[in-house]
């Protein structure tokens, strides 16, 4: 009898347990109590160990992240930690592909409270159609909006609203193995103008130091837009879009066809993974040590510069800009989406907060773990102004640099097409690039043709 | 001893049995129905639904019928024909190795007289069976490597019939795409598909080929005669189901070869897919459109390859 009632003790605790965790909500609690035969016993437990804040709750504070955020900062579940009871999940988000969540809020629910994965240009604006994400604003501090960097902050708001609450910051600056420049007898400095990249890359080439002397990511929006953007920022449409007609954009354009020209020839070939997007072959030149200069945003060379004998060859600087050109480039956040459906708000709120500031994640990330080297950085002011009043020994020349770029920078314009018109271009402005097409306007006209063609095809 | 037929045995059981098994077939079909009608009829019929509509999923607004509105866009869309040619192109590639090739080495094995050496070769051919996709894509995407993959290492470094700057790019949505995936699929389903035709051949009566020898016909004339015609349902199985994945293949190209609409890779699988999960609001209506005409082409060659394969006579 005596054990019978230990293993109802039992039972009563572990159920107890799984309902305050989230596990099980309240009707799964009570069946399982009767089914093991607890009947009012389960219930005291119940009444014992609090129904009523499982009531308020649900479930405990259910974040999801997308793979890459997990591989990449070994930090965070130190901060989940110091969340006790915290249902940590990783995003079924493969390939950026956001249907699961929209499916969830189409039936106004959502198994998770909080994304961290989401990069506005992206998939913000199509959060937000979808009903799936809600703003910020209500539940995120007044001094951490105070403390974002006012370009970060524009970036992730839409109509005057907080949908995305920033985390890494990426920025696309250029990279040059100070090895090979070196054997070429070049000064181991950032060029400054794209005139002096040019240069320096035909001499890499030239002195025989590597096969290669330049490259890039052949996705728009890691070349054409950063190297439109170091001419102007004024590139955008009353509607949100990319103007590829822009001087600056066919100016940039012709600027890739001279960079293909010290270039591996693969360089226009989809990568090897998340449909094309990662595992670039500027990825694979850069890790071989066959290419000097590479332009970029500064995770990749850090990421691929652990292949080689000597990471410390490595030495990054700002994007190259126009003789006459505003000098800016494309960057972009990676952060957190609130679930409109999802519950815990403030909570969530609490943890993105302790996430974002949490000093260790951006140590590793700077200086690098023997997991990975992103080489991403924080979206608040007051982080950079800690450091430069007292510069860590673990600090590198790199981030200072994309700390004051980030005044010109300037993100890609939140559109339902931000991403999407530089997919559907890619191929079309390729023509030039490949001398198909003699013109580069005329090859960027085509471009607005088949985005614009594209989007008359959703109003049809 | 009388031999007793399974109607004579019928006969002789009692009659309830027969009723009673006759309740239980129909009871099973009526409880089978509903759950066939939701797993497998009604999708069908859901997609045909929405392709009638201007369904977008990102929206909140309620779809429309458009009737035959989606499929006049696709149909007049330059896009669907060259997705759909480059499908058909993919298949021209891909079946004659996943058939006429294991069907060699299917007759090869089988000669093999030695018990243990045959099942080594069996073991052997199975392995690429057995790996998961996962790991053959990280393989071939290795092998074929532009900068660092072993089959260009070969070529350039190895026999030098290339230089760096002008070796085969044989990934990412070149001209070579296509074939290239095609060698992975076949080498991937060599094993599988040998094992069909070997079942095959282990049906014919051994005595068969052995009284054509006799009679004088040569190793072509009993393949012709014989083993052909014997293997025929095999192929016809293996034709007909192998052209369905091939032509909708999916998984290799967004791996191999991403969105990038000039790819060959970019197939009317990938156009279905880009326009019901990545553009805009997620043109579900056509896109499920595009997955009709799709699915109605292949049905329709189906039916010639069944007619043309199915065994004479």
């Amino acid at each position: 009898m005596t054990i019978r009632k230990e293993e109802e003790y039992k039972l009563q605790q572990n159920l107890a347990r799984l309902l305050q965790q989230g596990s099980i909500d309240r009707r799964e609690f009570l069946m399982r109590s009767m089914v093991a035969g607890l009947g009012l016993a389960g219930i005291g437990a119940a009444a014992k160990n609090g129904i009523g804040s499982a009531r308020a709750q649900d479930r405990p504070l259910t974040p999801t992240f997308y793979q890459w955020i997990i591989d990449l900062h070994p930090s965070i579940p130190k901060v989940n930690e110091k969340f006790p009871g915290i249902n940590y999940q990783i995003a079924p988000v493969e390939g950026f592909g956001i249907e699961r969540f929209v499916a969830e809020a189409k039936k106004k629910e959502s198994t998770w409270d909080v994304y961290v994965g989401q990069t506005p240009f992206v998939e913000m604006s199509a959060m937000k159609a979808a009903d799936v994400i809600e703003p910020w604003d209500n539940y995120i501090p007044k001094e951490v909006i105070d403390d974002m960097i006012p370009s970060i902050r524009a970036e992730n708001t839409i109509d005057g609203k907080l949908y995305g609450w920033p985390f890494f910051l990426d920025v696309i600056g250029n990279a040059w193995h100070s090895g090979l420049t070196t054997k070429a007898g070049l000064p181991d400095k950032a060029p400054v103008t794209w005139d002096e990249h040019l240069a320096n890359a035909k001499k890499v080439v030239a002195s025989g130091a590597a096969p290669f002397g330049a490259t890039f990511d052949s996705h728009g929006w890691r070349s054409l837009a950063p190297m439109t953007h170091s001419m102007s920022t004024a590139v955008y449409t009353k509607e949100g879009l990319f103007d590829f007609t822009s001087d600056a954009a066919v100016e940039a354009l012709k600027l890739m066809k001279q960079i293909m020209a010290v270039s591996h020839p693969d360089i226009l070939l989809e990568g090897a993974s998340d449909a094309g997007v990662n595992g670039t072959p500027d990825e694979v030149a850069f890790a071989a040590e066959r290419v000097a200069y590479y332009h970029k945003y500064f995770n990749a060379p850090l990421r691929m510069a652990q292949n080689w004998d000597d990471p410390k060859l490595l030495h990054m600087g700002p994007l190259p800009k126009f003789a006459n050109g505003e000098g800016s480039t494309v960057f972009w956040t990676t952060g957190c989406a609130l679930f409109k459906h999802g519950k815990n708000k403030e909570k969530a709120a609490e943890y993105i907060k302790a996430l974002t500031y949490d000093p260790q994640i951006w140590q590793d990330s700077i200086a690098g773990t023997k997991a990975a080297h992103p080489g991403q950085l924080p979206p608040y002011k007051s982080i950079y102004a800690a450091w430069e009043a007292k510069k860590p020994d673990w600090m590198l020349d790199f981030v200072p640099l994309v700390r004051a770029q980030l005044d010109k920078a300037k993100a890609i314009t939140n559109h339902i097409f931000g991403l999407q018109q530089f997919v559907i271009g890619k191929p079309v402005w390729e023509t030039y690039l490949k001398g198909e097409e003699a013109d580069p306007k005329a090859a960027l006209q085509k471009v607005v043709d088949a985005v614009q063609a594209e989007i008359a095809r959703g109003k049809q | 001893m009388a031999e007793t037929t399974v109607s004579d045995r019928m006969a002789t059981r009692p009659v309830g049995h027969a009723d009673t098994l006759g309740a239980r077939m129909t009871a099973l079909r009526h409880g089978m129905s509903p759950w066939w009608f939701r797993y497998q009829a009604y999708p069908i019929f859901r997609v045909l639904w929405i392709s009638f509509t201007d369904y977008q999923y990102l929206s909140s607004e309620p779809a429309h019928f458009v009737g035959f509105n989606n499929y006049a866009a696709a149909l007049n869309d330059p896009l669907m024909w060259s997705s759909l040619w480059r499908a058909t192109m993919f298949t021209i590639m891909f079946l004659p190795g996943t058939i006429i090739l294991p069907l060699l080495l299917a007759i090869l094995v089988d000669k093999v007289s030695n018990p243990r050496l045959a099942t080594l070769y069996r073991v052997v051919l199975l392995i690429p069976a057995v790996i998961p996709s996962t790991l053959v894509f990280v393989l071939w995407k290795w092998m074929y490597n532009y900068q660092v993959g072993p089959i260009n290492h070969l070529l350039v470094d190895v026999f030098g019939l290339f230089t760096l700057q002008n070796a085969p790019q044989w990934l990412g949505g070149t001209s070579l795409t296509l074939p290239a995936i095609a060698v992975m699929e076949v080498w991937w389903g060599l094993g599988y598909h040998t094992i069909f035709f070997l079942a095959g051949l282990a049906a014919i009566p051994k005595d068969l080929p052995e009284a054509a020898r006799i009679d004088g016909a040569s190793e072509w004339s009993i393949f012709w005669h014989i083993t052909r015609p014997a293997l025929a349902p095999i192929m016809m199985i293996l034709v007909v189901l192998r052209f369905g994945t091939a032509m909708a293949v999916i998984d290799e190209y967004l791996i191999f070869g991403g969105f990038n609409r000039d790819s060959p890779t970019y197939t009317w699988t990938m156009f279905m897919y880009d326009q019901a999960f990545k553009l805009g609001l997620w043109r579900q209506g056509f896109a499920a459109a595009i997955g009709m005409i799709g699915a109605i082409a292949m049905m329709i060659v189906m039916i010639i390859l069944i007619r043309i394969f199915r065994p004479k006579g």
